[in-house]
């Protein structure tokens, strides 16, 4: 145990003394942000009104909700794996460095380096999630605020699973990269192709059948679903509220992935939940079972 | 003394480059033992091997009497690894790297603290501990580096190539710091060095070539069985050494150094010629020479020439 709390403050402690690891890994969610509110927003808006029934109307402001939950659930979606990818750099830079081997020349035993490794990166990456969701709350309440602090805490608990969950898929590919070079590379693949892998950059209900029954498999799609349901919920009841009907509503929920289908079969949040975490802890089994019959 | 390191036939292959092949030697406790080659020898290979950073092919390796393959954690706990380049946290303070390179030996609190002062009274850094490592010079820097690797007081001191580009104050400082604790400790110390000075002191010499033993023995036995005698001849002139009919050359002036087989024959030289050898002296060859002579190959600030 002192190993593993000296190496998980170690870590941490690079990572915020190392400007270019802590603004990267900053920066990336916020310019995200700003990218999804100018270029997002009014397609979004679009797309929504142009999916109501001729002859409903609808407040702005209940519509500027609506596309910012979508905008901020897309937006935590994407950054649980990009910001786990910059917070994990230093797994990477270790290599780099040769600071590893001062590492492993000690009797630490390599799946406390990992564990090390994996918990400093979730911490990391936890809160730079949590200064995001705060600026995203910001612009929330800026557009128009329909959360109850149930929908917070459920949306924090949302973003800790899927921080689990992406720090340990960083970790596995991360294990495998000796310079930042291959880092760089890889992190840009991930961030590019993984808003699409979960539904961030669109809705997987756009997506051909067959490409929804295969984006139902991967664990990260519930993820982007549990935060929609969460940061839009509120929205949603005060439709209904406004006299919206049921039907109307179910159509818009299951435009924006709130509600998911495995092979046609609704999956429930709580089984989202379960999906989650199971892929989280069988990961972070995996990413310490690599690390242990790796020799370097 | 005990044998503290034992090496037998180890080997370790990187594709088809033999990197180490069959190789077989011992370390007595406290030696300062030497171990020489060019880059690409195989002494990397060996000490990473050695501290369990690399698996080996085949052979056996003994610490302090704990097998390598059974008891790592043990072999861990006796070494004490001073690397070529310092690998410490740039971004992090002295105390701060020290502080979490201790906890891995399980040294917290009080102990650490106690080593701490210890360490820093030994080596002079007590003024550098809330230094930024990465702001220290390089002479500061193998001083933590060194510090470091005496944490957990090993039994053995790994140093690979430690003085390289260090100024004379600090290489000094490294190498009374490393007779102490020879001296009081008992520690061994195994050292890689491209400075051949530095293997003249050493208690045992082993010089290896493309992965093999080229030679080994203490450095007055390699220096007689390598490398014969010199005279350095004072204030005469070429034809007169010319004359005397043995290898020479010129160093600078009116000065000669002269290859003479052993210092029996020196002996002979200098009685035939009294007129001749009037302001001389006679010393044997230098590790370098061995150095030469074993491998073809001379080693020259830290490359191959």
């Amino acid at each position: 145990m002192k190993a593993l709390s000296a190496l998980i403050g170690r870590n941490i402690k690079l990572f915020f003394k190392d400007k270019g690891l802590f603004f990267s890994a900053l920066i990336t969610p916020l310019i995200l942000l700003v990218l999804y509110v100018t270029f997002l927003g009014n397609t979004y808006r679009s797309s929504f009104l142009s999916a109501l029934p001729e002859g409903f109307t609808v407040a702005d402001g209940l519509i500027d909700g609506l596309v910012g939950g979508q905008l901020i659930s897309s937006l935590l979606a994407v950054c649980s794996v990009t910001v786990a990818f910059c917070s994990n750099l230093l797994m990477v830079q270790d290599k780099v460095t040769g600071a590893r081997q001062d590492l492993t020349v000690t009797p630490v035993k390599r799946s406390v380096l990992a564990l090390s490794y994996y918990i400093a990166t979730a911490v990391s990456t936890l809160i730079i999630f949590l200064i995001t969701a705060c600026a995203g709350f910001l612009y929330l309440a800026k557009v128009g605020w329909y959360l109850s602090v149930t929908d917070i805490l459920l949306i924090f608990a949302d973003v800790f699973l899927l921080v689990l969950f992406g720090t340990a898929l960083s970790s596995i590919i991360n294990v495998f990269l000796t310079t930042q070079g291959q880092m760089s590379a890889v992190g840009t693949l991930v961030s590019a192709g993984y808003g699409f892998l979960c539904g961030a950059y669109m809705p997987i209900s756009n997506f051909s059948d067959g490409l929804q029954k295969v984006l139902s498999f991967l664990p990260g799609t519930y993820g982007t679903s549990l935060l929609r349901n969460h940061a839009m919920r509120g929205v949603f009841t005060e439709m209904a509220n406004s006299g919206f009907p049921e039907e109307v509503i179910t159509g818009i929920r299951d435009s924006v992935d709130c509600n998911l289908y495995f092979f046609d079969r609704s999956v429930e949040t709580g089984t989202m939940y379960g999906i989650l975490f199971g892929a989280a802890v069988a990961a972070i089994a995996v990413y310490v079972l690599i690390c242990k019959m790796k020799r370097t | 003394m005990k044998n503290v390191i034992e090496i037998q036939h180890l080997s370790k292959s990187f594709g088809d480059i033999k990197a180490v092949q069959d190789l077989s030697f011992h370390v007595r406790q406290g030696q300062l033992f030497a171990f020489l080659g060019i880059n690409g020898a195989g002494k990397s290979t060996t000490i990473s091997i050695l501290c369990g950073q690399l698996p080996k092919d085949g052979g056996t390796v003994t610490i302090d009497g704990a097998d390598l393959d059974r008891n790592i954690d043990v072999v861990k706990q006796n070494l004490g690894v001073v690397f070529q380049n310092s690998v410490l946290d740039k971004a992090l303070s002295v105390r701060d790297n020290l502080k979490s390179r201790a906890a891995l030996y399980g040294i917290v609190g009080k102990a650490f603290e106690d080593r701490l002062q210890e360490l820093a009274a030994l080596l002079d850094f007590s003024d550098l501990l809330k230094r930024t490592v990465g702001k220290l010079s390089g002479g500061q820097r193998r001083r933590i580096d060194i510090a470091r690797a005496l944490l957990h007081s090993p039994k053995i001191l790994i140093l690979d190539e430690p003085t390289t580009g260090l100024d004379p104050q600090t290489r000094k400082l490294l190498w009374d710091v490393v007779t102490q604790l020879r001296t009081e400790n008992h520690m061994t110390v195994f050292l890689t060095t491209h400075y051949m000075e530095e293997a003249a002191d050493a208690d045992y010499v082993i010089i290896l070539d493309s992965g093999k033993i080229a030679a080994e023995g203490t450095p007055l036995q390699l220096k007689n069985t390598y490398t014969g005698d010199f005279i350095t001849l004072y204030d005469t002139n070429e034809t007169q050494v010319r004359a005397l009919g043995v290898p020479y050359e010129t160093l600078h002036g009116d000065v000669y150094r002269l290859a003479i087989p052993d210092t029996r024959a020196a002996t002979q030289l200098i009685t035939a010629h009294p007129t001749l050898f009037t302001d001389y002296e006679i010393v044997k060859g230098k590790m370098d020479d061995v150095f030469l002579a074993v491998t073809g190959k001379s080693l020259v600030g830290g490359e191959q020439a």
